[in-house]
């Protein structure tokens, strides 16, 4: 512990984060340069983590994949269990039945079970890490500028509900197709992710995503919250009476370069029928070194579904 | 690979006059299908047909589509055992990727085959087993 504490400055612990709270943390791989710095990366990881960033073809992949798993043991280890310390590289990680990496919590003397919950999303200018408490969650990062190889309608045929290629069918401006595009495929993916049975268990086709325009539910909102934001709905294609109200996303612009999407489970002590906000912080983090809080700055832009930054 | 590309064109003049004759009907859809994309003759896919796992021509062209969607760069050694994962594909790009293969192959993927694919030689095989599954539900 204590060459632990001399190597590391230990980032100030954070508060678990509170019902329907997402924490985001995020890394941008080229503002990493220092070789040192990448070293000490290194020694946090698994043998099996070490091997698989080695096995990684090219020194900006395996950065990458070295970020990444350093990303997810920093960003957990900040929130201190039962006032502990916790050191990243004892964290264990395994796959729940259908393969989503987790927290394996070891229960010694009586201790809980680790109630945080955490997915990632890479790209290879932005790598992310959302963290919830007792909520399943699932996170997507695209680049903006993302372009598509394929045919966006072909692809949308291929691999989307028929809503959704209605809906990309009727944008006439090509550009605006590809974002909306790119919206839409974040979207999905978070719902599966969150989901955490695997794509096969809910191909893409099997659901559609809706941004519906904001209108009021006549229920009473806070006044802080965005009136008129558009809503993110989900529905089952081909079994309706599947149930989906139970999941909340949230969509936004990221730095002014991607497109988040977050999907998290509804908090089981709210109404299912109201629609409560994500409560979303958002943090930069390049770790043992700085921390820089960025929501409520023009660094996030909420697009659809309720957000409330704090 | 430089050897078989400098034998192309000595062999147009043969598949053409192939085509045009449809001896043997089978072979005319794959034969098709590699002159449309690889320039491939029908002679040269005839010999390879019998194989069991995919043919060197597959392999080559998975390559290439892959190496397309990931903009990977010339040095970025790929073989047939190369993993998807190493090179950085995320769920897009894979799809993607299945995608325009769907497209070059004339074939359909099933989502659930395409869970279990790790490597390039596995999308070859998988996909040489859908053109001979095809190339028989049309004979």
């Amino acid at each position: 512990m204590l060459s632990f504490q001399r190597s590391f400055s230990v980032s100030p612990s954070l508060q678990l984060p509170s019902p329907m709270e997402t924490h985001l943390w995020f890394v941008v791989p080229d503002e990493f340069k220092s070789v040192s710095l990448l070293n000490q990366y290194m020694e946090l990881l698994s043998p099996c983590e070490k091997e698989n960033v080695l096995s990684m073809r090219g020194e900006q992949l395996q950065k990458q994949a070295l970020l990444a798993r350093t990303l997810v043991r920093t960003t957990i280890a900040r929130y201190q269990i039962n006032n502990r310390v916790v050191d990243p590289r004892s964290l264990k990680f395994k796959r729940n039945v259908h393969g989503k990496p987790e927290l394996e919590w070891e229960s010694d003397g009586g201790q809980c079970p680790s109630p945080l919950r955490f997915n990632i999303s890479h790209t290879s200018s932005l790598i992310a890490c959302g963290v919830t408490v007792n909520s399943s969650i699932g996170i997507d990062i695209e680049e903006k500028q993302r372009k598509i190889k394929n045919n966006i309608l072909a692809f949308a045929r291929r691999y989307f509900s028929l809503h959704e290629v209605e809906h990309l069918s009727a944008i006439s401006d090509s550009e605006v197709q590809r974002q909306e595009f790119v919206k839409l495929w974040t979207l999905k993916e978070a719902y599966v992710k969150a989901l955490g049975r695997g794509f096969s268990a809910a191909p893409f086709k099997t659901f559609t995503i809706c941004i519906k325009n904001g209108f009021r539910r006549g229920f009473d909102h806070a006044d802080d919250l965005e009136s008129g934001a558009p809503e993110v709905v989900v529905e089952s294609s081909d079994h309706p009476e599947r149930l989906t109200n139970n999941w909340q996303f949230g969509l936004f612009e990221l730095v002014s370069s991607h497109y988040a999407a977050v999907c998290m489970e509804k908090d089981k002590t709210s109404d299912a029928g109201m629609s409560v906000p994500i409560r979303l912080n958002v943090r930069k983090t390049i770790p043992f070194v700085e921390d820089e809080c960025i929501s409520g700055t023009d660094a996030v832009v909420p697009i659809a579904g309720l957000i409330e930054q704090f | 690979m430089a050897s078989v590309s400098a034998t192309c064109p000595r062999f147009q003049p043969l598949f053409s006059h192939s085509n045009k004759t449809g001896r043997a009907p089978g072979l005319k859809l794959v034969s098709v299908g590699w002159a449309k994309f690889t320039g491939f003759p029908s002679l040269k896919a005839s010999r390879f047909r019998v194989s069991c796992s995919a043919k060197p021509e597959t392999v080559e062209k998975v390559i290439e589509i892959v190496r397309k969607q990931l903009a990977l760069k010339p040095e970025t050694v790929l073989t047939s055992e190369t993993e998807f994962v190493e090179l950085g594909a995320d769920s897009l790009d894979t799809v993607e990727i299945v995608m325009t293969l769907e497209e070059e192959f004339d074939i359909n993927v099933e989502e659930e085959s395409s869970q279990n694919i790790t490597s390039v030689q596995e999308v070859a095989d998988l996909i040489e087993k859908l053109v001979q599954q095809k190339a028989q539900g049309e004979s």
